[in-house]
Order: C-alpha cells, then sequence, then structure tokens
C-alpha cells in the first residue's frame, strides 16, 4: 500500500516536472517566434546595406552605425538628394537617404495627432453608446447591436470607395480630418461591441441602486460605469490608437502631400525610390514602432484586465 | 414620510402579458408593506415603479399629493435595498454609504455624522475604509441599508434584501430590519417570495400572482382567512392540505363528503358561507387538527413519514393515495406505516370553491 502510494507520488511529481519542462520550451519557441523579427528590424536598422545581404546575417552588427537615425533627425538640412550624389554613393554599401526621408517626422506627428484625435472621440462616442445598449431597454436595441456587428464584418476595403466619394464631396480630400472620420468609422463598432459586453456584465441593480441613490442616467455612467471600467477603456483605446497607428489603406487612398501622409505611407514610399535601401527602411520602422510599445508597456496591467473584464462581482 | 397610492397601474412588457395588471392599491403613510408572491409576479416590477426604475404602461402613482407617475428615481425622496446588494465595487463603505448624500449635495459635515450615525447604529464602524469585495455578505447587506438609511428617505423601498443570507442570518436581521423601521418611522415596501417573512414583518401583505393581487390584509387575516386556494397554499410550511368532496345539507347541518370522509362544518363556518358551489374542496392546515381515537369527524390516514423540526414533530400521511401533512407534538411516537385518526378543529378549517379556487367562507 505504501509502496504504490510512494510510487503514485514519484510519477505524479515525473508528470509534472515534464509538464513544466513541455511549458518552458513551448514559451521559448513562441518567444523566439515574436520577438526574431523585432530583433532583426532592430538590428538591421544599425548596419550597412552590404552588411544586410551577407550570409549568415550578423544578428549583432559587426560595425553598427547610427547613419540612418542621423539622417532621419538630420532631414531639416540635409543635402539634397539628386541624381548626382545618388552615383557618389554607393548601393552596395548604402549610404544613401531617399527623397522622401525629411517627411518622416512629419509624417509621425501626422499620425499621432490622428491617432490621438480618434482615442478620444472613440471613448466620448462609444461609452455613451455603449451604456445605453447594455443598460436602458429602448425599441431598435437589439437592430442597432446587429448595425454594429454587421459594420464589423464587411472589410475595409469593400467601403473604400463609398469612403473617398464621401470624403471627396466634403471637400476633405489631403486632410487629417478625412482619416479621423474614416478611422472612426473602423473603430467605434469594434469599441461599443467591448464596452456593452463589459456593461452587460455589470449587474443591473448596480445601475438601479446609482440613479435611486440620485444619479441621473449620464452621471450613473460617469460616476459608477466608468470608473469600473478603466481596464476596459484602456485597452479600447490602446486597440484605437494601434488601428490607426497602423493603417494604410485608406491613408494611402486620402492623403496625397507630406501635409497629411501618416507614417505607413512614408515608409512605403521609401520603396519607390531610384534605389531601395533597407537598412533606412528598417531605422524608421524601429521608430514606428517606439509609441505603440512606449504605451503597451505602460498599460500593460490593464491590458491583461481588460481583455478579462467582467471578473468584477460585488 | 409618504401615502403611496396606485391608481389603475398597469405594466406591459414588449410582446408580453401584463407583469402588473390593473393594480389598485393604497399604502398607508409609516406603513411596513410586504408584497409577496412567486417570482414573475409582478411584486418587482411594482417596486420598481414606486422608485421610479420602470414606468408603468397606464394608471396613475401618487406620492401624497404628488403625481409620480413619470418622475425620474433621482426626483424621488426614496431608498432602496437590493438583494445582490448593489454595492459600488470601486468605492469604499464609507462613500458608498455618502454616495446618495454627496449626489444631493449635502453638506461634508453632515454626510460625515450620518455616515457615522448609520455605521455605529448597524456595527460596521470598522469596516468604513474597506472596498465591498472584502466584505462577507452579512457585512455588505448592512452596508447597503446603512446606504438606504442615511438618505432618510420618504420611501423605504427593499427587493428580496435577504434572499442572499444564510437561514440564522435571515432570522436575526429580520428583527432589525422591523427595529429599523420602528426607528425611522417612515414607509416601507418590502418585497419577498419568502411567507416567512412576510408574516414576521409587514403591517400588511398584499399577495400577488401573475400580475393580479390575490388579496390584501393583515399577516392574520392572510393566513386565518386566505382568500383562494393559492393564497392558502403560498403561507403555512408545511403548506395547507386539501381534501376534494361536495358540501351536503342535512337539516340545520351542513357536511363535507367525499369516498372516505365525511366531516361536519361548524355553525360559524355555516355562517359564512355564500355561495354554494357544485365541487368544493376543504384546506386544512396541518396544525389544525388532534389526534383522536373516537367520535365523529374523524379522518384516517397511513403515516408514511415522521418529519421532526425540533419543535414540532410533522407527520406525512397518505389518505386514499394523496399526501396529508399534520403536527403532532414532539412527544408524540408514530412509527411509519401505523394507521391514525385525525379529528381537524371545525372552526379552523377552510372552504374553498372547487372550480374557482375562492375561499366561499372567507368573509367573518
Amino acid at each position: 500500500m505504501a509502496t504504490s502510494s510512494s510510487t503514485a507520488r514519484r510519477n505524479r511529481a515525473i508528470g509534472q516536472n515534464l509538464r513544466a519542462a513541455g511549458l518552458a520550451l513551448a514559451s521559448i519557441v513562441f518567444l523566439i517566434y515574436v520577438l526574431a523579427p523585432v530583433s532583426w528590424l532592430i538590428s538591421s536598422s544599425l548596419q550597412q546595406e552590404a552588411a544586410l545581404t551577407s550570409v549568415p546575417p550578423q544578428w549583432v552588427p559587426e560595425e553598427p552605425h547610427l547613419d540612418n537615425f542621423r539622417a532621419i533627425f538630420s532631414a531639416g538640412e540635409e543635402e539634397k538628394v539628386t541624381y548626382e550624389t545618388r552615383r557618389e554613393a554607393d548601393t552596395a554599401s548604402g549610404g544613401f537617404i531617399p527623397s522622401t526621408a525629411k517627411n518622416l517626422l512629419p509624417a509621425m506627428g501626422n499620425s499621432f495627432i490622428v491617432s490621438i484625435a480618434v482615442v478620444i472621440l472613440n471613448l466620448i462616442v462609444a461609452v455613451p453608446a455603449a451604456y445605453a445598449i447594455a443598460k436602458i431597454r429602448f425599441y431598435g436595441r437589439s437592430a442597432s447591436i446587429y448595425g454594429i456587428l454587421i459594420t464589423r464584418v464587411i472589410p475595409d476595403i469593400a467601403l473604400i470607395v463609398p469612403f473617398f466619394l464621401f470624403i471627396r464631396n466634403l471637400g476633405l480630400l489631403d486632410t487629417l480630418t478625412s482619416l479621423v472620420i474614416t478611422y472612426l468609422a473602423v473603430t467605434v463598432p469594434f469599441s461599443v461591441f467591448i464596452l456593452v459586453s463589459y456593461f452587460e456584465q455589470l449587474p443591473d441593480e448596480l445601475d438601479k441602486a446609482a440613479r435611486v441613490d440620485g444619479c441621473s442616467r449620464i452621471q450613473t455612467m460617469t460616476k459608477v460605469f466608468l470608473p469600473l471600467a478603466a481596464p476596459s477603456l484602456v485597452a479600447l483605446s490602446l486597440f484605437a490608437f494601434l488601428t490607426s497607428w497602423n493603417e494604410f489603406l485608406l491613408a494611402l487612398m486620402f492623403t496625397q502631400t507630406a501635409a497629411s501622409q501618416t507614417l505607413p505611407i512614408i515608409v512605403a514610399s521609401f520603396t519607390s525610390d531610384f534605389t531601395i535601401s533597407f537598412s533606412f527602411i528598417n531605422a524608421a520602422g524601429v521608430l514606428a514602432i517606439i509609441p505603440p510599445v512606449i504605451l503597451a508597456i505602460v498599460f500593460q496591467r490593464y491590458i491583461v484586465s481588460g481583455m478579462t473584464a467582467g471578473a468584477v462581482k460585488g | 414620510m409618504a401615502r403611496i397610492q396606485f391608481k389603475h397601474i398597469t405594466k406591459t412588457y414588449a410582446g408580453g402579458a401584463p407583469a402588473v395588471d390593473t393594480l389598485n392599491l393604497e399604502i398607508k403613510d409609516r406603513e411596513f408593506l410586504v408584497l409577496l408572491g412567486p417570482s414573475g409576479c409582478g411584486k418587482s416590477t411594482t417596486l420598481n415603479m414606486i422608485a421610479g426604475l420602470e414606468d408603468p404602461t397606464s394608471g396613475e402613482l401618487w406620492f401624497d399629493d404628488l403625481d409620480v407617475t413619470y418622475l425620474p428615481p433621482h426626483k424621488r425622496d426614496v431608498a432602496m435595498v437590493f438583494q445582490s446588494y448593489a454595492l459600488y465595487p470601486h468605492k469604499n463603505v464609507y462613500e458608498n454609504i455618502a454616495f446618495g448624500l454627496r449626489m444631493r449635495k449635502v453638506a461634508n459635515d453632515e454626510i460625515e455624522r450620518r455616515v457615522r450615525d448609520a455605521a455605529r447604529k448597524l456595527e460596521i464602524e470598522h469596516l468604513l475604509e474597506r472596498k465591498p469585495g472584502q466584505l462577507s455578505g452579512g457585512q455588505r447587506q448592512r452596508v447597503a441599508l446603512g446606504r438606504a438609511m442615511v438618505r432618510e428617505p420618504a420611501v423605504f423601498l427593499m427587493d428580496e434584501p435577504l434572499s442572499n443570507l444564510d437561514a440564522a442570518l435571515r432570522v436575526s436581521m429580520r428583527a432589525e430590519i422591523k427595529h429599523l423601521h420602528a426607528a425611522m418611522g417612515t414607509t416601507f415596501v418590502y418585497v419577498t417570495h419568502d411567507q416567512a417573512e412576510a408574516l414576521t414583518l409587514a403591517d400588511r401583505i398584499v399577495v400577488m400572482q401573475n400580475g393580479v393581487v390575490q388579496q390584501i390584509g393583515t399577516p392574520d387575516e392572510i393566513y386565518e382567512r386566505p382568500a383562494n386556494i393559492f393564497v392558502a397554499s403560498f403561507l403555512g410550511s408545511p403548506p395547507i392540505n386539501y381534501l376534494h368532496g361536495k358540501l351536503k345539507q342535512n337539516g340545520d347541518h351542513v357536511s363535507f363528503v367525499n369516498d372516505n370522509v365525511r366531516f361536519a362544518l361548524d355553525a360559524s363556518t355555516i355562517a359564512r358561507i355564500g355561495s354554494r358551489p357544485e365541487k368544493v374542496v376543504l384546506g386544512i392546515r396541518p396544525e389544525d387538527v388532534q389526534i383522536t381515537t373516537a367520535g365523529g369527524n374523524v379522518i384516517e390516514g397511513l403515516v408514511d413519514s415522521v418529519l421532526p423540526v425540533g419543535s414540532d414533530r410533522f407527520l406525512g400521511l397518505k389518505i386514499n393515495g394523496s399526501d396529508f401533512f399534520i403536527r403532532v407534538g414532539k412527544e408524540a411516537r408514530f412509527a411509519e406505516g401505523e394507521r391514525i385518526a385525525f379529528s381537524p378543529v371545525p372552526e379552523r378549517v377552510h372552504v374553498f370553491d372547487g372550480d374557482s379556487g375562492k375561499n366561499i367562507a372567507g368573509a367573518s
């Protein structure tokens, strides 16, 4: 009896160790899968163009340099890029800068303005909409939920033509406003959807208690539901920010000049020059991922709890 | 302090039968009124309409001389305690209790005074800094009571406030709520499906079923003279027993008769009987019987189960295949399978119309 129970215990211990080892291995594989492209991006932004194509690839640059970044930040007084200067530069070793490089920082500014505006307007629109759908019984309530759902299953590209006509008729082509409007159309349904499912999990009695305690509908929303929804608000703000920050297709349609072009458009334009400098493009890529990464690190605590929202009972 | 009047109130939800059907009810000032009924009977809807959380489909609702039918909740002077307590999870106990006062712009020192006062009465002073998540069910219940108390409302509403508590705590909280009513001197409207709670607390009980009021009366009236079979069945544990049969006139005497029971009604019951339907149902509460061996009015049955409850002992009998519960003294000893005879206390039997279920000997 005693031996069989100790055998069982040993078997269980072995099983647990195997399980832990398996989990660790899976985590490592997953980490490599996720981090390898990012590492290559950062590493290659510091390499010479020639080193970039060497075999085997240099994961740690042998001759790191910051020329690409220097070029981006001194874009204002950069020497003029002409056919001649381009010829002087050796295409094999790199060292040349795309003609639209000076637009990179302004584009980053544009991206930032658009993304922040989309986040703020998202919150202003989605919170009352979600509260009303979740807690007020009104005619057309389920119709509005389905309406919102349907807009989410239509691919963005199907909306390009109507969006374009709409924006052109409003005279908003090549403005940041056109991007804010169209990004809202894409992100608000998702935000409403996230918040509705969160608010619905909060008991109806909480809503009733607040109203009996003296809150109007608006006050119930701002004083009781908003503070409880903080993690969800962070999650959907991040989502709206990232969607706007990364969006390419709509921006390509509606922007024409550096006045309104966003980061993805400018970075893409680097490939359409006479020659392509991959290390420069990667340097731009590094700059492009910095704001989202900072946001993710700052709010990581909320992202997890926002995704698993609803556990906030009583 | 407020008198509440329901005038022909009906509440219908989209695509359904009325949740509350033509309710006419006057709740007196400072009364403790209990709305009693099974789930879905319309009692919570009635309470929500008093609070203003739901609008009636038709009819009028008055507080004293003020028509409040469509007044939003924050403009009514009501406070409410909920079954799930509905405390604000992000506020500590002090702020939970103070919230209603803050919304009404009460001065800070007055809020402080009232919150401390309520916390002392409810013995939760040591919990004021905690969040609701750190409290037990009973403590949350007290906080919910405190939140309503400090408001000093004209109408105090409670929606099954004790249902989530364990049995022992529920009984002691009943006594506290009764004290609270006496101390506050305000109108209480209390919703429950627990008949014992209703009988303990109420000045008057309103029994509801399917949105319709079945009976309004004091606990004694409801228990002693139930208006119909539904009310009789809803109050009492174990529930009232029924025998189906006919009434037979024999000179001045009226007897209840079926295949194996013959039971002479007493003069006071006969005097109260209005109509004489073909089929009747005799209602006998478990406690209204005496064990006998001889004499008239005897009913016989087989002991099927013996159910001691500490203070008493109940017997589950089989009479012609149907269940029948009676109460016997705790000293009485009976064995399962034993054949016994008992006789109902004649003046305490209830006579119902076999078709409509109405108490035909109701009016006293």
